[in-house]
C-alpha cells in the first residue's frame, strides 16, 4: 500500500502533528502510532487511506524528501497542505490522535493508567464526613433555595 | 405470523419500559417486552480493553449516526444544531448513560403558575416523590442528604467521592457565596446488594463493566427475567395496530431477528422508546382512523422536543486535578441559578455541572460530545503537557422550554436496515436559552477564577455541544387537555385508551436536570395508576 519512503514521510509528518516534548519524555507521534492503524480504520472514517494518500501526496508535490527537512520548513509545507486539502489534513489529524493516545504506553504520561479501567479501575481515598460537612456547612447555613 | 397474544406488551427494554414492567410485576399477567437491540454482557464493554478509548469513535459511539449497528436507527439531524444520542438494546441508553441522578424540583412541575410559561404537569413533585423514593431504592444512589435546593429526602449510600476537582470547585462556589453540592448519582458507592460499587474508571460511557452503575440492565432487567418477563430482543416494532370498531390498540407489527414481518397482540400496549423513538412509531402507525399517525389527533406528536443545550467552560490550576478518576458526570452540582429571578434577562434557568475531565484521546478530540480536535504542532505539546492535567470544568446545563417547531418527524427518505422510516429533527434554539448559556457561561468563568484557576477556556461563539442530546423529552406530552397533549395524567393517550407512553417523551417541561430519575418514578407511577384502574381501565 505505502511504499517504505511513503512510510518514512508519513512519520516525520506524525512527528510534526503531535511532536515530542524536548526532554524526551514523551515521544512524537511517528514513533508511536503504526501505518497499521491507518489502514484498520475504516470503522472510524469513511476513506482514511485515501485521505492520507492525498496527504502525502499534497506533501511531495512541494519536497523531494520532507523527512530531511528541519522541523520549520516541515511545518510550513504542512500548512500550506492543510489549506489546500483541510478535510483530508483534518481526517489524519484525527486519526493521529486517535492512534497515538490509544497506546497504553502513552496514557500514563498524561495521567490515566496504561492498564484497561475495567476492572481495576483507579483508588479515589474516601472523603472524611468532616471534610463535606465542613465543605458544605456554608451552603447549609444560607438554606433553604428552591420555589414550591 | 402471529404470536400468542399476551396481557401487557411494552415496547423498548431501557430504563422506563423496565421500570413500568417490574411496576406491573405484582399483577401476575403475561408480559412481554419487544427490544430492537441485543443483550450485551459486561464482559463486552470496551472499558476492558488495552485501546478503550478509540470505542467512543466507533461501535460504542453514543451517536447511532456513528454506530451504525444493524440495531440502531439512523436519525436525520441536518435541521438541528443538537443530536439525539442514545443505546439500543437491552437497558436501553442506561447502558452508555453516566448515571446523574438529580431529581427534578418542585417548581419544575408549575412553570406556567410560577412563571407564566410552558404549561403546568398533571402530576406534581409531592405526587412523583414515593415513586422518586421507590425507584432510587431499585437503582442504588449515592449522595448527600440535606440538599437545601430539594425538599428533604434520604439516600441509601453515602456520596462518591468528589474528588480533588470537586473539592477546589467546591471551594469557588463557597468563595461566590453559591449553592452546590455533591452530586446524587445511580452509581454505587459501596457494594450492596450483590452489586460491586464503582471502581472510579471514569469511563462510565463505555458500559459499566463493575456493574457500578444502574442501568436498567443491572438493576430491573435481572428480577424482570426470573419473574418470568419474555424479553424478545432483535424485535424492531414498525406500527401499533388499533381496531376501527373498539378504537383500541390490539397490539403491533414487529421485525423478528429473522427478518419477517411479526404479528404480537396484546390487550395493553406500552411504548417505551424514549423520546425520538416513540414519536417516530407512532407517526409511523397511520391508518384511516388516524391518518396523522396513531393517538395523534392533537398534532403534538413529535412537537415540543427539548434536549438540555449545554455549553461549558474549563478552568486550568495550578496542580493536576486527576480529572479522569472518578465517575465521568458527576463531582458536584451548583443549583444556584436554577429557579427564575425576575432581575435576569430570561426566565427558569440551569444547573453549573461539574463533571469530570475526560480521557487524553477525547480531550485531544475535542472533548465529549464535540467534534473540535484540539491544534497540532507545538501548541498540541502545550496543551497536552500543560493543561489538560490541570483542567477542572463546569458545564452550562440550560432548562429547554417547549417549543412546537422544535421536532420528530419522519424522514422521507431515510430509512433503518428494517425499511422503517428514520425520525427527522428540526430542532434550533430558543432566545430564552441562549440568553442562559450566555449568562451560565459568564458565571462559570467567576467561579472557576474563585476556585483558582489561572487561565480559563471557552468558546466565545453561541454553539452548543452537538452530540449533547442525550435527554430527549416533550414529544408526546402529558396534559389533561386533548387538544394540545397526547397523554392524560398517568400515561395513557388521549384517542387510544390502552396504548400507554412511559418514556421521557411525556414530560411537559425539561427542568434543567439530567431527566431518567424522573422518567422512571414517572414510569413507576403510570404502573401504580394501571394498577389502581385495572377494572376499569378502558373506560
Ligand atoms: C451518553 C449518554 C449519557 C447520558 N447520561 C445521563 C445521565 O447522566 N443522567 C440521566 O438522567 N440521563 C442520562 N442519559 C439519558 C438516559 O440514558 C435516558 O434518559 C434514559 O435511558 C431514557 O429512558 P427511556 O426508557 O426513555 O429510553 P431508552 O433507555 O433509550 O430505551 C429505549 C429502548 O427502546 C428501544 N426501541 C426504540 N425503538 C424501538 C422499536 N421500534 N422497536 C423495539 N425497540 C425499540 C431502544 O432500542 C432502546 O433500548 C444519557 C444518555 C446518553 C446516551
Ligand atoms: S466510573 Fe464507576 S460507574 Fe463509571 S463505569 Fe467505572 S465503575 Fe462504573
Amino acid at each position: 500500500m505505502w511504499s517504505e519512503a511513503e512510510l518514512r514521510v508519513l512519520s516525520s509528518i506524525l512527528d510534526e502533528l503531535i511532536p515530542a516534548s524536548p526532554d524526551g519524555r514523551v515521544p512524537g507521534a511517528g514513533a508511536v502510532v503504526a501505518a497499521e492503524f491507518f489502514r484498520s480504520a475504516a470503522q472510524y472514517a469513511v476513506d482514511p487511506v485515501g485521505a492520507i494518500d492525498v496527504v502525502l501526496a499534497g506533501v511531495s508535490a512541494m519536497t523531494e524528501d520532507f523527512s530531511a527537512l528541519d522541523r520549520p520548513e516541515r511545518i510550513e509545507i504542512l500548512k500550506v497542505v492543510e489549506t489546500e486539502t483541510p478535510e483530508n489534513f483534518a481526517l489524519l489529524v484525527r486519526l493521529a490522535y486517535m492512534g497515538y493516545y490509544s497506546r497504553p504506553e502513552i496514557r500514563p504520561l498524561f495521567g490515566p493508567g496504561a492498564q484497561p479501567v475495567h476492572p481495576r479501575g483507579y483508588t479515589v481515598p474516601d472523603e472524611s464526613s468532616e471534610l463535606i460537612d465542613r465543605l458544605t456547612k456554608p451552603v447549609r447555613q444560607r438554606g433553604r433555595c428552591y420555589r414550591t | 405470523m402471529q404470536n400468542d397474544p399476551v396481557d401487557v406488551l411494552v415496547v423498548g427494554a431501557g430504563a422506563s419500559g423496565a421500570a413500568v414492567l417490574w411496576s406491573l410485576l405484582e399483577t401476575r399477567m403475561k408480559f412481554l417486552c419487544l427490544e430492537q437491540g441485543l443483550r450485551i454482557s459486561d464482559m463486552d464493554f470496551p472499558s476492558r480493553d488495552a485501546d478503550y478509548e478509540l470505542a467512543r469513535y466507533g461501535r460504542f459511539s453514543c451517536d447511532p449516526n456513528v454506530r451504525g449497528l444493524k440495531q440502531d436507527y439512523p436519525i436525520n439531524s441536518d435541521e438541528s444544531c443538537i443530536t439525539p444520542v442514545n443505546w439500543n438494546g437491552v437497558g436501553g441508553s442506561t447502558i452508555n448513560f453516566l448515571a446523574h441522578w438529580p431529581r427534578m424540583k418542585p417548581s419544575d412541575f408549575r412553570t406556567a403558575t410560577l412563571d407564566g410559561v410552558a404549561e403546568d404537569w398533571p402530576v406534581d413533585y409531592a405526587r412523583l416523590e414515593p415513586f422518586y423514593e421507590m425507584n432510587d431504592r431499585n437503582v442504588g444512589v449515592s449522595g448527600l442528604g440535606g440538599n437545601p435546593a430539594y425538599p428533604n429526602y434520604a439516600l441509601d449510600l453515602p456520596p462518591i467521592p468528589i474528588g480533588k476537582l470537586g473539592q477546589t470547585l467546591a471551594n469557588g462556589f463557597n468563595r461566590m457565596g453559591w449553592h452546590w453540592w455533591p452530586s446524587d448519582v445511580a452509581i454505587l458507592s459501596q457494594d450492596h446488594e450483590g452489586r460491586q460499587k464503582c471502581v472510579n474508571a471514569g469511563t462510565c460511557d463505555l458500559g459499566c463493566a463493575a456493574g457500578a452503575k444502574g442501568g436498567a440492565n443491572f438493576t430491573y432487567w435481572p428480577i424482570l427475567e426470573n419473574a418470568g418477563v419474555e424479553l424478545r430482543t432483535e424485535c424492531r416494532v414498525r406500527e401499533i395496530l388499533v381496531d376501527k370498531g373498539t378504537g383500541l390498540a390490539t397490539g403491533v407489527l414487529y421485525h423478528g431477528p429473522d427478518g419477517r414481518v411479526h404479528e404480537q397482540r396484546a390487550e395493553l400496549v406500552i411504548m417505551a422508546c424514549n423520546g425520538v423513538g416513540t414519536p417516530r412509531l407512532l407517526l409511523n402507525s397511520r391508518s384511516g382512523m388516524f391518518p396523522e399517525g396513531v393517538a395523534n389527533r392533537s398534532g403534538m406528536v413529535g412537537r415540543n422536543l427539548m434536549f438540555h443545550p449545554l455549553t461549558g467552560v474549563s478552568g486550568v490550576f495550578d496542580e493536576p486535578m486527576k480529572g479522569h478518576e472518578g465517575p465521568m458526570a458527576c463531582s458536584i452540582l451548583s443549583q444556584e441559578f436554577y429557579e427564575t429571578d425576575p432581575d435576569r434577562n430570561f426566565v427558569r434557568g440551569y444547573g453549573l455541572h461539574s463533571g469530570r475531565s475526560t480521557t487524553p484521546m477525547t480531550f485531544a478530540l475535542g472533548g465529549y460530545g464535540i467534534d473540535d480536535p484540539i491544534p497540532w504542532g507545538n501548541q498540541h505539546r502545550f496543551i497536552m503537557d500543560d493543561i489538560y492535567p490541570y483542567l477542572a470544568g463546569l458545564t452550562v446545563v440550560t432548562e429547554d422550554l417547549p417549543e412546537g417547531h422544535n421536532r420528530v418527524t419522519l424522514d422521507p427518505v431515510l430509512t433503518d436496515s428494517d425499511g422503517i422510516p428514520a425520525p427527522k429533527i428540526s430542532y434550533r434554539l430558543g432566545e430564552n436559552t441562549k440568553r442562559m448559556l450566555e449568562h451560565g457561561k459568564e458565571r462559570a468563568k467567576e467561579v472557576l477564577l474563585a476556585a483558582g484557576a489561572r487561565k480559563l477556556l471557552f468558546k466565545d461563539d453561541n454553539t452548543v455541544w452537538w452530540r449533547a442530546g442525550w435527554h430527549q423529552m416533550g414529544t408526546c406530552r402529558m396534559g389533561h387537555d386533548p387538544r394540545n397533549s397526547v397523554v392524560d395524567g398517568w400515561g395513557r393517550c388521549h384517542d387510544v385508551k390502552n396504548l400507554f407512553i412511559v418514556d421521557g417523551s411525556i414530560f411537559v417541561t425539561s427542568g434543567a436536570v439530567n431527566p431518567t430519575s424522573t422518567i422512571q418514578a414517572l414510569a413507576l407511577y403510570v404502573g401504580e395508576c394501571i394498577k389502581d384502574n385495572i377494572y376499569n381501565l378502558f373506560e
